[in-house]
């Protein structure tokens, strides 16, 4: 609502050396309490110290974007390249496991007559000859366990 | 930007960590900053807190400081954003009083806290007669003479400074100017001296 009965009042005034202007600038000039500028002048300090610290947030914020990104791609690529990840031809494997390198370990002759291999045929041979060939079969596995090499010969 | 500005170049100094360029800015802001708040609040607590809240807000937000404006218009574009927040808050607490008179809990006076006798009389021990009438302007022609009186922004500036249209601004200041040129008059008739002088 410009008023244009007085066109001229503004404009004077906005030259910067009108009356008005010249009386408001002799009035006082209060000034904050110089607690607030102590107080104001610390803070920003402050702020100033903590900007020049060695880990500037600012400087490295980038840096910390770039590796969580790096990160999270590579943590990606991991979980489906990597050699954890499951192929779709992959089965169930069954896995054999050897309990002995070559040979199951042979039985240990108890008695002195199995100590003596010619001893123990002997005692096989006589359970034959009484007719307990169940028993000589027993008595033969376990020589045979406990000799494997042991070659007989036709007359044991 | 005003390729002249060297408050905004000390500005954009101190958001690069040169605490010297605060401390100049400072002093170079202080009386005129503090001189708005306090004719504009009429109230030296608020216009101190105000004060205090306006650089803050500064001293908070140097890191994202990009000189688009003279400095004056960015700093007193806060000051006048704090003030406002100010008499918002001023106005709330009268209405919420004046409920509480309505229900028969007489608390407080309904009365704005910076025209408050106490207040006024304070204020008014160290006002001229110039001063009082700024006081007795409507608040937002109180601001935009204020405005120019304390830093010399144009009539576009302070029309920035306040969001509103440069025609807005510039009917604010003219009636200001008017009314303070008319309450002066009868005064200076009898008494053509200054109203008073400081040293």
């Amino acid at each position: 609502m410009p008023d244009e009965r007085a066109p001229d009042e503004l404009d004077e005034y906005l030259r910067g050396d009108s009356a008005l202007s010249r009386q408001y600038r002799r009035e006082n000039s209060p000034l904050p309490p110089h607690a607030l500028d102590r107080a104001l002048l610390e803070a920003a300090h402050a702020t100033t110290l903590r900007s020049k610290s060695p880990f500037k947030s600012q400087s490295l914020a980038p840096l910390a974007f770039a590796a969580s990104v790096f990160l999270s791609l590579a943590m990606v690529l991991a979980l489906v390249f990597g050699p954890q990840a499951k192929r779709p031809d992959d089965k169930p494997r069954v896995v054999q496991v050897r309990m002995f390198k070559s040979e199951p370990p042979r039985a240990a002759p108890a008695s002195p007559r199995e100590r003596n291999p010619t001893a123990w045929l002997g005692y096989i041979e006589s359970l034959r000859r009484s007719g307990r060939d169940h028993e000589a079969e027993l008595e033969m596995r376990r020589f045979r366990s406990a000799y494997p090499d042991y070659i007989i010969a036709h007359n044991e | 930007m005003d390729v002249q500005d060297n408050d905004a170049g000390l500005m954009l100094r101190y958001r690069d960590g040169d605490a010297a360029a605060f401390a100049a800015l400072y002093a170079h802001y202080k009386a005129p900053l503090y001189r708005y708040l306090l004719r504009h609040v009429r109230n030296a607590c608020a216009a101190a807190d105000l004060f205090q809240e306006v650089w803050s807000h500064l001293i908070a937000t140097r890191a994202r400081y990009e000189p688009r404006a003279k400095f004056a218009t960015f700093l007193f574009h806060i000051a006048h954003n704090c003030a406002i927040d100010f008499f918002r808050r001023d106005a709330n607490l009268r209405r919420a009083m004046s409920v509480n008179e309505s229900d028969g809990l007489l608390l407080e006076p309904e009365v704005p806290e910076h025209q408050r006798p106490d207040r006024v009389a304070e204020f008014a021990e160290q006002e001229s007669a110039l001063l009082a009438a700024v006081a007795a302007l409507p608040q937002e022609q109180r601001e935009a003479f204020l405005l120019r009186e304390e830093t010399g922004l144009s009539v576009e500036e302070i029309a920035r400074v306040t969001d509103v249209p440069v025609e807005t601004a510039k009917s604010r200041l003219r009636y200001a100017v008017r009314k303070l040129k008319h309450s002066l008059r009868p005064m200076q008739e009898h008494d053509p001296l200054p109203l008073r002088t400081y040293a």
